[in-house]
């Protein structure tokens, strides 16, 4: 993701620039905005045809985006795109997606718990120093790599809507077509897996 | 009473604001005389923040490169004038 200190005027002239058909605002807008449409299509369809899926919205975004208003974001645009297609493929290939719900805690956490309530395994360490020193070690980023490949993909897709691209809730709701404890759910749910990833790793240097 | 467990289910809800009142208040007041739920929200609160620094989204080069040929072959054979057809408006079913 691009920071910058004037998001929102870089923004209009990318779009400005995509509704010319500028060669280098789609090289820029794709390199942006790419990982985002895959997350949102991961959670739809299988990895092997979300590519295509994504590269199908590209295309397709050319023509389109010369009729962006800007009522949304272009971002948060771009994924609704993604997800309206996906939406339309499963409409006709009766592909469903199904996710237990009911569960908020993650059975390795669960165990942790005596009958009581309380804990029987309580937390050994405290590994909230900030984000950047944790991240400085190589090795725990190439862990977090890891598991956020093996996440569930409805997970994943949840995650790195909400965090890694910041959407707030109600869109990451409609992208993903979930309602709102549902998505608190999967949310919850993925941030327990990386919690206990991390702890493993700070105990015992161990991915 | 809040028990731990029960508090682990509902942490995430508490670090992105999203209890009531009432329950907000319920996990302060757990916090306040429990050091392990303590560690575990700051654990959790860390391990949310991981993510946000991270390049978790990141992308394979190879996937850009491939989307970026169907574009630049696709834009050569961009029209002039918008296609009259509004689909897909991703806006309209808002």
């Amino acid at each position: 993701m691009t920071v910058n200190a004037h998001p929102n005027l870089d923004e209009s002239r990318l779009v400005e620039a995509l509704k010319r058909g500028e060669q280098a605002a789609f090289t820029e807008a794709v390199s942006t905005y790419t990982a985002g449409m895959l997350a949102v299509a991961r959670y739809y369809v299988d990895p092997a045809n979300a590519e295509e899926i994504v590269q199908d919205c590209w295309v397709t975004v050319i023509d389109a985006v010369r009729r962006f208003e800007g009522r949304s974001g272009l971002k948060t645009w771009l994924h609704r795109i993604v997800a309206n297609r996906c939406k339309n493929l499963l409409r006709t290939s009766h592909r469903e997606i199904t996710t237990d719900f009911t569960e908020r805690l993650e059975p390795e956490l669960e165990s942790r718990f005596k009958t009581s309530g309380r804990w029987a395994t309580p937390p050994k360490l405290r590994f909230d120093e900030s984000a950047d020193v944790l991240l400085e070690n190589g090795a725990l980023s190439d862990c977090l790599d890891k598991h956020l490949g093996h996440l569930p993909e409805n997970q994943r897709s949840a995650l790195i809507l909400y965090e890694a691209h910041q959407h707030k809730s109600d869109d990451v709701c409609n992208i993903l077509d979930v309602s709102a404890s549902n998505l608190r759910v999967m949310l919850h749910r993925a941030r327990q897996k990386i919690f206990l990833m991390v702890e493993t790793f700070q105990e015992t240097g161990e991915c | 009473m809040l028990m731990c467990r029960e508090l682990a289910g509902i942490a995430s809800d508490y670090i992105d604001g999203e209890l009531s009142t009432g329950r907000r208040l319920s996990v302060q007041m757990h916090l306040m005389m429990c050091r392990h739920c303590r560690s575990f929200i700051g654990n959790l609160r860390a391990s949310t923040e991981l993510l946000r620094g991270h390049s978790s989204a990141r992308v394979e080069p190879a996937v850009i490169d491939r989307i970026n040929h169907r574009v630049t072959e696709a834009l050569s054979h961009r029209p002039e004038t918008p296609d009259p057809d509004p689909d897909p408006d991703p806006d309209k079913d808002r």
